[in-house]
């Protein structure tokens, strides 16, 4: 069971958490103009990287924050967990 | 009442209680502080299992959780167990067991004639073969071989024990209580830290237990016994045996079974058999020890050839000889403690040496002792069918290569000692990379990964000394590091023997003309030929031989194979061990009890069950249930001897003739407050927000961004920035989640704040044509008039007393209102509701007349949002705002959502106007096309129509908006139906929606 | 290539089995290649085979990173079945069915093929009117479906939950009587014989590590094992795929994840079908070892470790218990993990791609084990025409951008929840 740090709470158990995907998912801006790719993009295609990994986790359980965890996904280890407004 | 095999002067049994138990229908005794295995030896019970393949004799190999042999049936309390190891097995008064795969008994067993034709058989001949006729395989074959495997037999009952689960947070977890794990135990207890201490065995110690060796002045029984008394006395300790520590998962969490009442004849009174500990620590010491490995030689499966280790503890624990005739063959000193043990209890062994002339303290003793020791000799087989008789022995060379002339020795067991394999299990589990040592010839854990440290045996130290120095060192500065305290304590002297070099001999070659079977995995049934042929084949990966000759994968894991297995591997393709490598180390490193695991999350309690505040009345009044996610709602009222189609026609009719209550307490519900909610909702919602008034509301859909509708509800403007969201029951927890994202995430700027309300209001839909003057009546003090309150109006009431809030919305398609209160008050105002609705001959109505009612008016609900829809397909593109941008919208204009013909939801009706159409067929052209048919759209919903006293259902048809009027086949192969049906309008009710707003 | 008989079985009994040639053999690496397929599992593999078999195409190599097998052919819970609502999936998994019936005669290797039926519990009205809609569907497809209510159900496998002390009673399941199980390795190992038979290469601890493409075309690969040329190659590498594909600059509609088995100790036969729970993502059958097979959950997070977590795993056998109870006092023996190529809407990609010679073969989720010879075969098909057979067709790249997508569940884009 993984050990994540929310930024707002602590250190807490994965089973306060749900998973989120990908942090590196814009979305485009409302009403703006943007290419057929570039929104199945945004909709469909992941980068999926094996090693550091940029991901969404929200503490569902808990603080109902959305929040940023930088995480291996060979090897689960969590480098680091921001808020949203970070950059990491 | 005579145990053959059991001394009066050793071990730490209790002599003073005897305890009765059955094997196999004889009846036996044993004392307190035995094991099954230990009594049965003790009494010359040495025949226990069948093995798994060939179904040759077993007996008992090892003495605690590596054991390969003896696993049997056990009954107890009324219950039984399949697959218990009975050398893990305490004994408790009445224990029944077993013996499992032998079949009429273990003693006369049809199935050893496997054994007989054996080389007919080798590893994988099942991949070579029963491929003839081709259905035999599934018809013939299968069945025989699933009928011959398997062990126990497990019983179809409800489990009747409880099991528990607990989580726990330390310093340092510490796995064995041997001298590593007291010693880091101790001198992290000492310094502060809190600890857990487990062992998986009922006694502590580990190798103290049997060594020779001194601490101070006290043997390694009597520090142990000081050291655990005064850890458990400290309050930061807590101290655990028949503990076993089994999975090492990430962030270093840990598992561990804890057996509290599996020794017992029955478990105590509200207590767990079983209790799983999570064990999130600091720091985890890995001291788990080591396992003795056998030498290989022919017929090394016949009972009576033991772990010369499992045989010393036998004799110094349990008082019990497993043979009075022994034969020790080592390529080591560990053995000859064995050997010194047998002698001082009056039993005289002969040592069998692979080495040449070794020299060491124990060796000295030994020959000082007397014990006949023949160096230079191997055991080339073992003899005697159900027991070994005698044992062919000869000189080896130099080289190992070359046998010397076969000699024949009478034995009545062979203690084998092949050195000691560290049990790294755990480390390797915490993702640690493992290093091959090799001074003994094993793998040994190499760099930390998590917060882990090996030690002692477990990392290939056996001296003692050197354990007690590593050990108490790595418990104070692991202690230090998280405690910041000082306390250090003196390390103990130690007197112990040391040993010589050990001999990298591990398989006895075979002599010409010499058949014999060299097991490598005894319950599998995996030979050293088996190897061989995997290899010869083409199998030559480590993973390909595991697999290919099942070695390692029996119920025992290959505690005492594996490293033997990979020997002969490495030998045979000329690489070196390390090079082969090991199959992957993963949890459980033994066994564990499933209803371990799951604990109380059990029958009814599998899954949380949600109810409203209103569910005793429905109860009391003959409500029949239905699950919706883990909420339970009525899903008819039954009256007299109804079924549910006559109860939801009567609940429907009744609605649409006066006036019906539904419980819509299920319903999510979300407050939105904020300056900017409207402009949130705006872009949630497909539809426009920005007008909406106070005191209206309005429907909307919001989408996932791939343009498929996500849910559907209504949000009210309760004030200037304040909304009142609902959601359906199903999607509630989702939307939440949703609109927190796009809040938090995409449009950080919008001051909007959202938290869910479901729990806080209960909900009744009150809809008929009657329900307004219902309404006057709960109200009698506001507005409820059509002006008062218009269609899609809300306003705040009085319910004798009670604040509510007044919805008049409609999911019925009838004039409805949906009143809210706080929870609290939910069953006060239902039952008002009832009592005022008298007169107007209220019904409660479950969701099966929802159903109806919303089905014949067209609206769509989750059989049609169903994960796959677009706006259009549901009719709703009215709803999809062109001017706005909202969620999901660039994705409404994907070829296949733009498509001419794209599927729309339409209303179907049979022509008979009898025939219900079952939900789930599907609609086509021609019924009698040949396969595959091509289907048009399927039924989504059916319902038998109130309004017009026919069946009717809704569909989702491919070009629905041109097939009003066509006649179609509704296809139901299932049930064996086909249905001629029209395609109609799926407004079948009210199309132009006047009584929502009469 | 020797014959596998019984009578091969015991004449070579009586050579003490001396005589038995290699499954496949170990060559080094050729120059050049008609056809590299990337990745030595069951798809892969299985690709080899029908390029030689079907389209007399031998001049190919597998390139294998570790050994044949190790990936998820060797690490799934071996079920066949062909349940499908949406006709791509239908059809094609109703051709896998179709090779499988007969796979242990054409390969000469013994996979063990089982119809025991495999039943999709219900426990609720909708749930079994969502089952109709699929088991019409199936059998508007040809596909073999029946509906059972729960006295059937019972009759069939009475060690379910049929008492009072349930959360979600048993209304009553959809079965698809011809599903089953093989033996998974034997699968890999089948058609690896056969391929090396017909002159493929097998090339194992053989790491791909670039990829030589000029103007758009493919003409080789870099490797650990040195450079080798080719014009066509097919990448067979569910898991691993986003890795190959960032080599190629390629963004897929796919994330990797970890899903999680395991296995009880061996008990004597008590489940003779393969059963899922509806109530939940547990599914289980009884190997012919006797060990209850058992799977569920996701880990629920992307992940490339070949290794699970605590609280998936107890989940899936909490829902175990809820509908078997006896599994409460069997004990869990071994446990381990795959990863998974999740698409975006559950369904595979077998489609050629913008690179002239690259072929994808991807994104199967938790359904690739019994798609393995469909999957080889039209994957086959389309390396060997450079076009899609009709039943892959539906499982094109494009379909993420036109909208024609294959949600079996309906659940969009959210992989990590099953």
């Amino acid at each position: 069971m993984l050990h994540i740090k929310c930024p707002y709470c602590g250190m807490r158990s994965q089973n306060e958490f749900a998973y989120g995907g990908d942090a590196n998912v814009k979305r485009p801006e409302l009403n703006k103009e943007v290419t057929d790719k570039e929104w199945d993009t945004f909709v469909y295609f992941r980068k999926s990287p094996r090693g550091k990994h940029l991901e969404l986790w929200h503490h569902i359980s808990g603080c109902r924050q959305w929040f940023k965890v930088q995480r291996d996904t060979l090897t689960h280890e969590i480098y680091k967990t921001a808020e949203i407004k970070e950059d990491i | 009442m005579h145990q053959e095999f059991r001394l009066n002067t050793i071990g730490l049994i209790n002599r003073d209680k005897k305890i009765s138990f059955k094997f196999n229908g004889k009846k036996y005794f044993g004392y307190e502080g035995d094991t099954l295995a230990s009594a049965l030896i003790a009494n010359g019970v040495h025949l226990v299992a069948r093995s798994f393949k060939y179904h040759r004799p077993r007996g008992f190999f090892g003495v605690g959780v590596d054991e390969p042999y003896a696993i049997v049936q056990l009954y107890r309390d009324g219950e039984t167990d399949p697959n218990c190891r009975a050398t893990e097995q305490e004994l408790f008064e009445g224990l029944e067991a077993k013996s499992v795969n032998c079949w009429p008994s273990v003693n006369f067993d049809i199935g050893a004639i496997n054994n007989f034709l054996n080389k007919f058989f080798p590893a994988g001949f099942y991949y070579k073969t029963f491929m003839w006729p081709k259905s035999f395989w599934y018809r013939i074959y299968e069945p025989f071989i699933r009928k011959a495997a398997g062990f126990g037999v497990a019983s179809v009952a409800h489990d009747k024990e409880r099991y528990e689960h607990k989580y726990e947070y330390c310093d340092l977890l510490i796995t064995g209580s041997g001298p590593s794990g007291l010693a880091s135990a101790y001198a992290a207890a000492k310094n502060g830290a809190k600890i857990i201490l487990a062992e998986e065995k009922p006694r502590f110690g580990g190798s103290l237990l049997t060594s020779e060796a001194n601490i101070g002045n006290e043997s390694g029984k009597e520090w142990t016994q000081k050291i655990i008394t005064e850890l458990k006395e400290m309050p930061n300790v807590i101290v655990k045996n028949r503990a076993q520590v089994f999975g090492y998962y990430d962030h270093n969490m840990l598992v561990m079974s804890e057996r509290i009442n599996d020794h017992l004849a029955k478990s105590k009174k509200y207590s767990p058999k079983q209790r799983l500990w999570y064990i999130r620590a600091k720091e985890v010491v890995i001291s788990s020890g080591s396992i003795e490995r056998p030498i290989v030689f022919g017929n090394n499966d016949t009972p009576g050839v033991v772990l010369a280790s499992a045989a010393k503890e036998y004799l110094k624990i349990y008082g019990v000889l497993v043979g009075k005739k022994p034969l020790i063959f080592t390529n080591n000193d560990s053995a000859y403690e064995t050997a010194v043990e047998f002698k001082k209890n009056g039993i005289s062994p002969v040592v069998l040496d692979t080495r040449n002339n070794p020299d060491s303290e124990i060796i000295s003793e030994a020959k000082s002792m007397g014990i006949d020791i023949k160096f230079s000799h191997v055991v080339i087989a073992a003899k005697g069918y159900k027991k070994v008789k005698y044992a062919e022995i000869s000189k080896i060379s130099e080289d190992k290569k070359s046998l010397g002339k076969i000699e024949n020795i009478s034995c009545d067991c062979i203690c084998v000692s092949g050195f000691w394999t560290p049990t790294i299990h755990l480390a390797s589990q915490s993702g640690n990379k493992t290093k091959f040592n090799e001074n003994i010839d094993a793998f040994v854990p190499g760099k930390s990964k998590q917060q882990e440290t090996t030690l002692g045996s477990a990392n290939g130290i056996f001296s003692l000394e050197e354990t007690l120095k590593t050990s108490f060192e790595a418990g104070y500065e692991k202690s230090k590091k998280i405690t910041k305290k000082d306390n250090k304590i003196s390390i103990p002297q130690v007197s112990e023997k040391k040993h010589s070099k050990h001999d990298k001999f591990w398989c006895v070659p075979l002599p010409k003309e010499k058949k014999y079977k060299r097991f490598l995995d005894f319950q599998n049934d995996v030979a050293v030929s088996d190897v061989e042929l995997a290899l010869r084949e083409g199998y030559r990966s480590i993973e390909h031989v595991k697999r290919y000759t099942t070695l390692g994968m029996a119920t025992d894991q290959g505690k005492t194979s594996n490293l033997n297995g990979l020997q002969l591997v490495s030998n045979i393709e000329d690489k070196i061990v390390p090079a082969v490598g090991h199959t992957t180390f993963r949890p459980p490193y033994t066994p564990v009890t499933i209803g371990t695991i799951v604990g109380r999350e059990i029958g009814k309690h599998s899954k949380p069950t949600r109810k409203s505040p209103i569910h005793s009345w429905h109860e009391k009044n003959n409500a029949v249930f239905v699950d919706a996610g883990v909420w339970l709602r009525p899903r008819y009222y039954k009256r007299g001897e109804e079924n549910l189609f006559e109860a939801s026609k009567r609940e429907a009719e009744n609605v649409r003739k006066n006036v019906g209550v539904c419980d819509v307490t299920t319903l999510g519900k979300i407050d939105i407050k904020g300056p900017d909610a409207a402009e949130f909702l705006n872009r949630v919602y497909t539809n426009a927000w920005l007008k909406l008034p106070i005191g209206k509301a309005r429907y909307g859909v919001m989408l996932r961004e791939d343009g498929i509708v996500m849910d559907d509800g209504t949000t009210t403007r309760i004030s200037e920035n304040h909304y009142h969201m609902t959601t359906t029951t199903a999607q509630a927890a989702n939307v939440l989640s949703h609109l927190e994202y796009y809040l938090q995430i995409v449009w950080p700027e919008l001051n909007v704040n959202v938290v869910s309300t479901t729990e806080q209001w209960a909900g009744a839909a009150i809809a008929g044509p009657k329900s307004r003057s219902l309404l006057q009546k709960l109200f009698p003090g506001t507005d409820v008039s059509n002006e008062g309150l218009p269609f899609m109006g809300y306003i705040e009431g009085n319910l004798f007393g009670v604040h509510a809030r007044i919805f008049r919305i409609s999911f019925s398609g009838e004039l409805a209102y949906e009143v809210n209160v706080e929870s609290d008050n939910g069953n006060f105002m239902w039952e008002k509701i009832i009592e005022i609705g008298t007169e107007f001959s209220i019904q409660p109505y479950g969701t099966e007349a929802l159903s109806t009612l919303r089905i014949e008016m067209g609206h769509v609900a989750g059989s049609e949002l169903d994960g796959r829809t677009i706006p259009y397909d549901n009719g709703l593109q009215g709803l999809v705002s062109k001017k706005k941008d909202f969620i999901g919208k660039r994705s409404l204009n994907r070829k296949a959502f733009i498509e001419e013909n794209r599927q729309k939801v339409v209303g179907v009706v049979p022509l008979d106007k009898k025939t219900s159409i079952p939900e789930g067929s599907h609609l086509v052209r021609d019924s009698k096309a040949k396969l595959p048919n091509p289907k048009l759209g399927h039924i989504s919903a059916s319902c038998w129509s109130v309004e017009y006293n026919n069946p009717f259902s809704l569909a989702i048809l491919k070009d629905g908006k041109n097939m009003i009027g066509q006649k179609l086949f509704a296809m139901c192969p299932l049930k064996n139906k086909t249905i001629a049906v029209e395609i109609v309008s799926s407004h079948y009710v009210d199309p132009k929606g006047e009584r929502v707003r009469s | 290539m020797q014959k596998y008989s019984v009578f091969s079985l015991i004449k070579n009994a009586f050579k003490g089995h001396k005589d038995w040639q290699v499954a496949w053999k170990d060559p080094t690496p050729k120059d050049e290649y008609d056809v590299i397929i990337i990745g030595g599992g069951g798809h892969g593999l299985a690709t080899a085979y029908y390029l030689a078999k079907e389209h007399n195409i031998t001049n190919v190599a597998i390139v294998e990173k570790g050994w044949i097998g190790g990936g998820n052919v060797g690490r799934n819970t071996t079920i066949l079945r062909s349940n499908y609502m949406h006709d791509e999936n239908g059809l094609f998994y109703e051709k896998g069915m179709d090779l499988w019936r007969s796979m242990s005669q054409d390969l000469n290797f013994n996979v063990m093929y089982s119809p025991r039926g495999i039943i999709n519990l219900a426990h609720s009205d909708a749930q079994m009117n969502a089952y109709s809609r699929r088991g019409n569907s199936m059998r508007l497809n040809g596909i073999d479906a029946v509906l059972l209510g729960r006295e059937e159900v019972k009759k069939l496998v009475p060690v379910l939950d049929f008492s009072q002390n349930v959360r979600f009673p048993i209304f009553g399941a959809l079965m698809q009587p011809s599903g089953g199980t093989a033996r998974h390795d034997a699968v890999a190992w089948g058609y690896a014989r056969q391929a090396d038979s017909m002159g493929v290469d097998i090339i194992q601890n053989c790491e791909v590590n670039g990829f030589d493409v000029v103007n758009g075309k493919i003409k080789g690969i870099k490797t650990s094992k040195g450079n080798i040329k080719t014009k066509k190659v097919g990448l067979c590498v569910a898991g691993s795929t986003s890795i190959l594909a960032e080599m190629l600059n390629m963004t897929l509609p796919i994330e990797t994840h970890l899903l999680q088995a395991c296995v009880s100790e061996p008990i004597k036969p008590i489940l003779d079908q393969v059963v899922t729970f509806g109530a939940g993502h547990f599914y289980c059958s009884q190997s012919d070892k006797g060990e209850m097979v058992m799977g569920g959950d996701l880990d629920g997070y992307n992940s490339y470790a070949q290794r699970g977590n605590f609280p998936t795993l107890q989940h899936v056998l909490t829902e175990g218990i809820a509908m078997f109870p006896f599994l409460s006092k069997l004990k869990m023996l071994r446990t381990w993990g795959g990863i998974m190529d999740m698409s975006m809407d559950g369904s595979p990609i077998i489609d050629k791609t913008h690179i002239e010679g690259l072929y994808l073969n991807c994104g199967w989720c938790y359904g690739g084990f019994k798609a393995t010879p469909a999957s080889g075969w039209v994957f086959a098909h389309t390396i060997a025409q450079d076009r899609v057979h009709e039943l892959n067709a539906g499982f094109n790249l494009n379909r993420f951008s036109t909208g024609h997508l294959i949600d079996e569940k309906g659940l969009g884009t959210k992989t990590w929840i099953s």
